[in-house]
């Protein structure tokens, strides 16, 4: 698979269908990898595939860094693409703009990663080469799709509320969460702005809560459930408990999975005359 | 007398310190993090670890503090300054690199204006470390001119023996009334001597050449690896917040239209909000920018104005960067560049 990969990577180089392939390289320990740009045809053995390949990658997408190497071909996950998907329909990017390299995978991270627990994209839905053996995408149950946050629905109000108050606690406002995010793509986020200050910037209780939770709310049917902010928040704050009980109730109440199908309509965005709610006409 | 401190002894001390009025500070799990935090008891330390998620420094330069209130009434402003923040503290089982952090940061914080924070709280404040038995890939203390058992910063060293014994060397006045304080808490060494040669200490591997960092930095402020590097970097506050001796902060007012309260937060140049005029204009307009500061604060300006690297490779910034962006290998990247300068673009 990697040597299929490297081929392809080489190919869109040469033929200078994209000019730089976002992937994955070595990292700085076999159990870690790590984001590489390659631009030149003769690196593209700096890439690889395995199972610590747990990054996504279409983050650099809103990266003027990364964006300055010109067209990208990125290595996608089937979690990763559904990014792309809502990036389209959110018009950040035009389908055209980047070069899909779809890997199929099996499950990443060690221990494995939540989010790979119940997937049901094992195969990328959107992707212009695939590399890799395709795997059927078997349907899993909404239940079983939302299984992880069981637990947490079973709290008391109290219970919640004490839970949260005692994992913001930890936050030390670092932003991890939001600049990994790659649906966080404001050139300014609301917590940066001062006139007025929504949000406090202080690491205290009411900066943490208001913080956390209004990051979350900007994800509520847009979240694809990536788990990167909680991947990389180095307070070990379960972030993905409240992206995921916020897509439970977009898709319980819209019938929408935030990137799944790139001919849904946006749950939050979408306007039409005859809603059948009166306070949005 | 070579003292040593028995496991079994771990009980009196945190008790003895309480007795004597003390906040004890000791390495503690919090599910999958070992956190620097308050301890009640001996039971809660915990020790089988390489390095402690967060550093020493927010015990003297917090996440977030009030420096001051104001209230605003009709012809004249009262102000308030916070009292009773420095406390009688002990930090049990910080590492080597963590205590070597703070001579370091003395020196900018007792620079062109006292921060009071920071000195009163440090003079509250009694240092007892844990070499280190063991290490990882991320740590590089022997390359930045430390060591696993170094004793900068630390009032006592403690360095272990055995499966349940430390040596214990008190290193500064402070540690030593602090040891004497505690009476039979230490106890003679059994065998006086061998204590010391069996010194469990772990082996750092040398990554490079420090005296080769600055002289490159001095020559290559425009160079194509600060790009060629950190185009990974997410421009998150992650590796500057975890980092013992990142010591940025800002200051906001917290307030409504008669009163507030003036806060000082941690703060980091790898933000791009950092550096962000209120014309727009923006210095540091790209990551590889800031990149190139984080090194050169660390390791060129710090070291030019106050005569010390800023910074005790302990790893932290790179254990935790989302995008594993490696501090050290930036380094022998340098350090390979001064041994064998390439063409320059």
């Amino acid at each position: 698979m990697i040597e299929a990969l490297r081929k392809k990577a080489e190919e869109l180089l040469r033929s200078k269908t994209v000019d730089v392939i976002y992937g994955y390289g070595e990292g700085s320990t076999p159990e870690r990898t790590r984001p590489v740009f390659i631009t030149k045809p003769e690196d593209v053995n700096k890439l690889t595939w395995n199972k610590y390949c747990v990054y996504n990658l279409t983050t650099y997408l809103k990266r003027q860094e990364a964006r300055k190497l010109g067209k990208p071909a990125i290595v996608v996950k089937g979690c990763d693409a559904k990014t792309i998907i809502v990036l389209i329909k959110e018009s950040q990017i035009k389908r055209e703009d980047v070069y899909i390299l779809g890997v199929t995978c099996n499950g990443v991270g060690e221990p494995q990663a939540t989010k790979c627990k119940a997937c049901d994209i094992h195969t990328p839905r959107i992707y212009d080469e695939l590399i890799g053996e395709k795997i059927e995408n078997k349907e899993i149950s909404f239940e079983e799709r939302y299984a992880e946050i069981e637990e947490y629905e079973k709290l008391s109000e109290k219970d919640k509320w004490e839970f949260w108050q005692k994992q913001f606690a930890k936050c030390i406002k670092c932003y991890a969460c939001s600049s990994i995010c790659p649906l966080c793509f404001c050139d300014r986020c609301i917590v940066d702005k001062n006139q007025p200050q929504w949000i406090d910037p202080s690491a205290h209780p009411r900066g943490n809560l208001s913080w956390n939770v209004t990051r979350a709310y900007h994800l509520a049917g847009r979240c694809i459930n990536c788990e990167e902010c909680q991947r990389v928040c180095p307070a070990d704050i379960p972030l993905n408990l409240l992206n995921k009980k916020l897509a439970k109730e977009t898709e319980k109440n819209f019938k929408y999975r935030a990137g799944y199908n790139i001919d849904d309509e946006l749950a939050m965005a979408t306007y039409k005359e005859d809603d059948n709610q009166d306070f949005i006409k | 007398m070579e003292k040593t401190l028995k496991k079994e002894k771990f009980n009196s001390l945190i008790t003895g310190l309480k007795d004597q009025g003390y906040k004890t500070i000791a390495p503690k799990k919090d599910s999958n993090l070992v956190m620097l935090d308050e301890v009640q008891s001996a039971d809660e330390i915990h020790l089988d670890h390489v390095q402690t998620n967060n550093s020493i420094k927010e015990f003297f330069l917090p996440k977030t503090e009030k420096i001051l209130s104001y209230r605003i009434e009709k012809n004249k402003v009262s102000m308030e300054e916070p009292e009773g923040f420095a406390v009688k503290t002990v930090v049990f089982g910080s590492r080597p690199c963590d205590a070597a952090s703070l001579p370091i940061m003395d020196k900018v914080f007792n620079w062109d204006c006292t921060d009071k924070f920071w000195v009163q709280r440090r003079e509250a404040t009694t240092i007892v470390t844990i070499a280190c038995d063991k290490c990882d890939n991320y740590c590089f203390c022997t390359s930045v001119g430390l060591a696993p058992d170094s004793k900068e910063g630390s009032d006592v060293l403690l360095t272990k023996v055995s499966d349940d014994e430390y040596l214990v060397e008190t290193v500064t006045e402070k540690g030593e009334k602090l040891v004497e304080s505690l009476g039979t808490v230490f106890t003679p060494a059994d065998n006086p001597g061998t204590e010391t040669l069996n010194r469990q200490v772990a082996t750092v591997e040398n990554k490079f050449e420090i005296e080769k960092v600055k002289p490159w930095l001095d020559e290559n402020f425009v160079h194509k690896v600060w790009a060629e590097f950190s185009t990974k970097c997410i421009g998150c506050g992650a590796c500057t917040f975890v980092c013992p001796t990142c010591h940025c902060f800002d200051i906001v007012d917290e307030c409504t239209m008669s009163k507030g309260d003036r806060v000082k937060n941690w703060d980091g140049c790898q933000f791009k909000m950092f550096t962000l005029h209120t014309s727009g204009h923006n210095p540091r307009s790209t990551q590889d920018q800031r990149w190139r500061q984080r090194i050169m604060h660390k390791f060129k300006y710090y070291v030019e104005k106050f005569d010390s690297i800023l910074c005790v490779g302990c790893g932290r910034c790179s254990r935790v960067c989302p995008a594993d962006m490696n501090i050290s290998e930036m380094l022998e990247i340098i350090a390979t560049e001064e041994s064998q300068p390439v063409n320059k673009e």
